[in-house]
């Protein structure tokens, strides 16, 4: 095989997957909370055919050898935090962060997950009281880190800061259910995409470096009930995008075909 | 023996190289922060054809001949590529226009005098540090935070402050900006952070000297005092929010690319006339 050939083929696959996560993105368009995914390239290994210093000759401009460059790679994908834009929905479950933080929910199995995915519901508990959950069925934790229980025959009220009131009919007097739980994200990179627009975190990270408590009274960030925080994905860039990394891989296909003609070429130097 | 026979043979591998040389291009033509390639070709050394003997012919020197081709070095072109916009706090840029007294630079970054003395134009660099410790250099500014808080290059080397140590920081990079010259400041203090953490920059006054490592690094092979810590009055920014792209020109690398392909064919047309010439004076001459 030659070496065009091997460049090209594997830059290919590479582009592939950056293709694929375009798609990830245009497909979550509409998914609430969805973060997009951003991804750079990265040049593959270069190696160095030594050259004799008699290859030294005058005229010439670059230290002695003969660099091969073998394609490119998907160096890393990341997460774009930025903020979606809030849609109002009138459903007192539907809660919006506005600023940099997430929702800290429970998993099946027993460890933690964040989200921004803010479109929640209180299911009816055996006892007659709601517990606020995600609409997947998982438990969205307060500040303290257990499960935000609305006594029976109240309604949630959310302020700007989290907190949560649990307010009766009038005349009854709200009851204090503590903060819904928000973390800051300090290394976004750090955090991966378990599936249901949750993230969490690589076995042996410590949260505490990725994700840290915000303090009682947030600075920049608040919360928002009644809404739903919308995709940031940006079709129009992400199409922009699609075109580009589509016309690369095209030319990637292009070199690969002139390699092969190439080595076409070379075999049929004997007719 | 038929000489050109080798010549040829040694075209289609020269072409092979250039070839290779224009698909890393284009396989890198949304590397952030990534140089073009050119491969540049050199004939083999010429060498004087004497004739000789014979009571017809008169002896003596006839004339100089290449017999070849080789491919003999990979040159960068590190023309300033466009910015694009991230908006990510971490992806940092630089803009360089360095200027040298009395050189006026084309857009390869190419000065020639009077005198025919050829001047490249000085670059900047973030300057990171490799697996081995060794110093290294790039363009390619899409950085990320370890685990730690050290800033890192998406393949995970450390990025080096003016004090030659990594940058770490614990915060969220949302509240950090980055000045023209590399100083991070806070954006709600709009104010140095302490200790006042710079990003090193490194100008390589001879650019060429420099050889691509992979991941958009490059190692410097020259003498020392060839590189020096940015000044204030290099004309070199710092941006943060966009990324450089790559500085490959699509169109030419496909018309590099065809063009080599046909340089090969050429090539191997020739061999096959040879062959055809061989094919004569094995099997036709003498024949009855």
């Amino acid at each position: 095989m030659n070496n065009s050939m091997i460049a090209s083929a594997a830059s290919i696959s590479a582009i592939q997957r950056k293709l694929d996560m375009l798609a990830d993105n245009v497909a979550n368009i509409n998914t609430v909370g969805y973060k997009r995914k951003t991804s750079t390239f990265g040049d593959l290994l270069t190696s160095l055919m030594p050259h004799e210093t008699d290859f030294n000759l005058p005229g010439r401009a670059t230290p002695p050898g003969y660099t091969q460059g073998w394609g490119v790679r998907l160096a890393s994908m990341m997460l774009d935090m930025t903020q979606g834009t809030l849609q109002s929905t009138g459903n007192p479950n539907d809660v919006a962060i506005e600023g940099n933080a997430l929702f800290q929910v429970r998993m099946p199995d027993g460890t933690d997950a964040y989200t921004r995915h803010g479109a929640f519901q209180l299911i009816a508990l055996p006892s007659g009281d709601r517990q606020l959950v995600t609409d997947e069925g998982l438990a969205v934790l307060n500040r303290d880190g257990g499960d935000i229980i609305v006594p029976e025959g109240r309604n949630l009220t959310i302020t700007p800061e989290g907190n949560l009131i649990a307010v009766g009919i009038e005349g009854t007097e709200p009851i204090e259910l503590g903060q819904i739980q928000l973390v800051q994200v300090l290394k976004p990179e750090l955090l991966r995409s378990v599936g249901d627009n949750l993230y969490g975190m690589d076995a042996g990270v410590n949260p505490d470096a990725v994700v840290q408590q915000l303090p009682v009274r947030p600075v920049g960030v608040s919360v928002r009930q009644g809404f739903t925080e919308q995709s940031n994905v940006n079709l129009a860039d992400e199409m922009a995008e699609l075109i580009n990394v589509q016309r690369s891989y095209q030319l990637n296909a292009r070199a690969l075909a002139s390699a092969n003609e190439m080595l076409g070429m070379a075999n049929n130097l004997r007719g | 023996m038929l000489r050109g026979l080798y010549t040829a043979a040694s075209g289609m591998i020269a072409q092979q190289r250039r070839h290779d040389a224009v698909t890393n291009n284009i396989a890198n033509l949304n590397t952030p922060g990534y140089k073009a390639m050119n491969s540049m070709t050199r004939a083999f050394p010429e060498m004087l054809v004497s004739a000789m003997g014979g009571d017809n012919v008169r002896s003596g020197p006839i004339g100089k001949i290449n017999t070849g081709v080789f491919a003999e070095e990979n040159r960068l072109s590190f023309g300033q590529g466009d910015l694009s916009e991230t908006d990510r706090p971490q992806d940092l840029a630089i803009v360089s226009d360095i200027l040298v007294d009395g050189a006026i630079f084309d857009a390869s970054g190419k000065y020639v005098d009077e005198n025919g003395n050829v001047i490249f134009q000085p670059q900047a660099f973030f300057t990171v540090q490799a697996a081995d410790g060794e110093r290294q250099y790039t363009r390619d500014g899409s950085f990320k935070t370890g685990l730690d808080g050290t800033l890192l290059t998406a393949d995970g080397a450390p990025v080096l402050g003016v004090n030659g140590q990594p940058i770490v920081l614990n915060g969220s990079w949302e509240d950090i900006s980055v000045g023209a010259d590399g100083v991070l400041y806070s954006k709600a203090l709009q104010e140095p952070l302490p200790g006042s953490p710079q990003l090193m920059i490194t100008v390589v006054n001879d650019p060429n000297q420099l050889v691509r490592q992979g991941n958009g690094r490059f190692r410097y092979a020259g003498d020392p005092a060839g590189i020096r810590p940015l000044a204030a009055d290099d004309r070199v920014q710092i941006r943060q929010g966009y990324l450089e792209r790559s500085n490959v020109d699509a169109a030419q690398s496909m018309v590099d690319i065809m063009s080599a392909l046909r340089a090969y064919e050429a090539n191997q047309k020739v061999i096959q006339f040879y062959d055809s010439s061989l094919q004569k004076a094995v099997n036709e001459i003498g024949k009855i």
